[in-house]
């Protein structure tokens, strides 16, 4: 019986040793989640309440005032519309092309490979970089972009009024014009993000068995296309829901390109003047850390929506494979 | 290969616009700065020999330098030993559009500089990260006790948060403790990885308990497992661990652009490309093309090298 006790005792204590040594281990992590991702939102949170701005000693409360301002001020409504433009552009389209390059690529078998690599370059590569390059191919006069369409004139190609108006006048400005300065932006975040959707589509391929196929030809449908809905489809289905989010979160978060093309003010017109841009320009640049603040909460709230979103439907909906 | 025409036609019209800017960046590199104006040249420039202006600018004659080469050229008029001292300027600043732009980069910006800053922030990053998330990882895998469950469901919480979207706040704080403008600010706002730790745990929860009791049995402590026989198992994880942490620090450009102004001796390479393009004026898109040349070939190479496991190791996210 003491034997029994004694031993009793110290799996009790070899227990405690074992959570303080348990605790001792996710402390750091702990005391970091604390402080690194969570008392800043906090911060924010009451912050957006206030006109507080660095330097100054006292601040007053605002109340909702900052908020209100982002839902009357014309510049917010200019920024409300260029992030949406960007996110509703850029998530469907590079989704899209993402999963039709990664059919054509997982048709291929292993020449595709070589197209695989190709495409995921953007990804690996520098956006700023990347950025200026582009930048360089859209200069009006000796870009790369203006000079390949100006081969066209003299063709029947000037029989579109785009280029007729072009060889006439002059091709566009495209980064300095108003009507064109988002959808270049859109065109570039495109442009970087599809390979890494494809690599993601590509690796939810490989995983749909065979026989799946064997079976949908047996139930009479023989057609690519009848493939494709009855099986590859359903079967994405929840590489797809990440793939969308993931996109979305990429896509709220553009900045590099922006403010590399316009260091001030968001594009020509404000007409590219997203969120991300928004808070570095008024929040740190102008030192107006109450608005700032009220966008990034705005911000946190759009993403957190989607990314619970995407955690729902895969809990609930998407369980085909 | 004849049955699938059309969809290399397709892939190979996007391989053409996924290249075009590669293709230019490289391209410009090589050129002079005539080649570029006029877009001539092909894709490697004729190569030239050219005068670097600003070079024979600095080498002016002077007065002193005149009276110094009277000597040289015996005889002849002050204008006529100018017209030859400016001559040799020329003869040595002359040099091949290549070496012109690449020469440039790393002496009109410390670029070198720049390339290491890059490498000691990306490494400490994820030697920091790594260090909190492996323990963390274990005790939410291997180990029992109270409160294991919130401090995962607080993992599962973070995982929504994009440290970029706290950025105001984050530079608040930093900025209040007198932190901008520091390594520190450059890293500590990455040291914690809740993607990692999620990451991590996921892994160890494969590794088989038996081995952990083994360990327990030669006596080492808890924290030894993590380091002795966690670590080892876990390499491939880690390694695409690595990738992801380092490809994402080394080509961030909105987080060094919040925390460091002005001070270049911090500056991470994407800033200094872009205080290259700041100050640019045009005659210097050679020089700048070849910098961000610079800055991106280390990562592409790296990943032509090892394209398997850069693959997995960016889409990592994708095990969320």
């Amino acid at each position: 019986m003491a034997l029994i006790e004694a031993s009793h005792g110290s799996k009790v204590s070899q227990d405690n040793h074992q959570v303080r040594t348990a605790w001792s281990m996710t402390a750091p992590a702990l005391a970091l989640m604390f402080l690194i991702l969570l008392v800043p939102i906090v911060v924010a949170g009451v912050l957006s309440f206030s006109n507080y701005s660095l330097g100054n000693t006292g601040f007053d409360w605002v109340g909702s005032q900052n908020y209100e301002r982002l839902f009357s001020r014309s510049t917010y409504e200019k920024m409300f519309i260029a992030t949406f433009t960007y996110v509703v552009t850029v998530v469907p389209i590079s989704v899209g092309l993402g999963l039709g390059a990664a059919l054509l690529v997982h048709s291929l078998g292993r020449v595709g490979d070589i197209y695989k690599t190709i495409y995921f370059l953007p990804v690996m590569a520098t956006l700023l970089a990347m950025a200026i390059a582009w930048e360089f191919m859209l200069h009006p006069t000796i870009g790369m972009v203006n000079r390949t369409l100006e081969i066209a004139c003299g063709t029947w190609l000037e029989t579109i009024p785009f280029f007729l108006q072009g060889c006439e006048g002059s091709f566009p400005l495209w980064l300095g014009d108003r009507d064109y300065a988002i959808w270049v932006v859109c065109f570039i975040g495109i442009w970087q993000g599809f390979g890494f959707n494809m690599v993601l589509f590509l690796a939810g391929l490989t995983s749909v068995h065979r026989e799946l196929y064997n079976a949908a030809e047996m139930d009479g449908a023989r057609s690519g296309w009848e493939q494709f809905r009855l099986v590859t489809w359903p079967a994405l289905g929840p590489t797809t829901v990440f793939v969308v989010t993931i996109s979305c979160i990429r896509a709220f978060q553009v900045f590099d390109t922006i403010e590399a093309f316009w260091p001030q003010g968001g594009g020509p017109s404000k007409s590219a003047y997203v969120m991300m841009f928004a808070i570095f320009e008024k929040g740190i640049q102008q030192n107006l850390i109450g608005v700032g603040s009220a966008i990034t909460m705005l911000f946190l709230l759009f993403v957190m929506f989607l990314t619970l979103i995407q955690r729902w439907l895969i809990e609930r909906k998407v369980h085909y494979g | 290969m004849t049955k699938n025409w059309w969809k290399h036609l397709i892939l190979i019209v996007g391989t053409i616009v996924v290249l075009a800017p590669f293709y230019m960046m490289v391209s410009y590199s090589f050129k002079s700065p005539g080649e570029i104006d006029r877009g001539e040249g092909g894709f490697f420039g004729r190569q030239e020999m050219m005068v670097d202006p600003r070079c024979v600018a600095l080498r002016q004659p002077n007065r002193a330098d005149i009276e110094a080469a009277r000597t040289r050229f015996t005889g002849q008029a002050d204008t006529e030993i100018q017209a030859a001292l400016l001559a040799e300027a020329e003869a040595d600043c002359s040099m091949r559009p290549v070496v012109f732009n690449y020469s440039k980069a790393f002496t009109e910006a410390p670029l070198i500089l720049y390339l290491l800053n890059g490498v000691i922030v990306t490494v400490s990053i994820f030697l920091i990260q790594t260090l909190v998330a492996l323990p963390a990882a274990y005790a939410l895998a291997k180990l029992k006790f109270w409160g294991r469950e919130a401090v995962f469901g607080l993992v599962l919480f973070c995982l929504l948060i994009p440290v970029h979207a706290i950025a105001l706040p984050l530079y608040i704080v930093l900025a209040k403790f007198g932190l901008t403008n520091t390594y520190a600010a450059l890293i500590v706002p990455w040291t914690i990885s809740v993607f990692g730790i999620f990451l991590m745990r996921q892994f160890f929860m494969t590794v088989p308990d038996d081995l952990i009791d083994a360990a327990r049995m030669d006596g080492m402590t808890e924290f030894a497992i993590v380091w002795r026989v966690m670590l080892p198992t876990a390499v491939p994880a880690l390694l695409a661990f690595a990738i992801f942490s380092v490809v994402a620090h080394w080509n961030d450009y909105f987080w060094p652009r919040i925390v460091v102004t002005g001070n270049r001796e911090l500056f991470t390479p994407p800033l200094g490309l872009r205080e290259f393009k700041g100050d640019g004026d045009g005659s210097f898109f050679g020089p700048m093309m070849a910098t961000a040349t610079i800055i991106v070939t280390p990562l592409i190479v790296a990943f032509l090298l090892a394209q398997r496991r850069f693959i997995e190791g960016i889409t990592l996210s994708g095990m969320k």
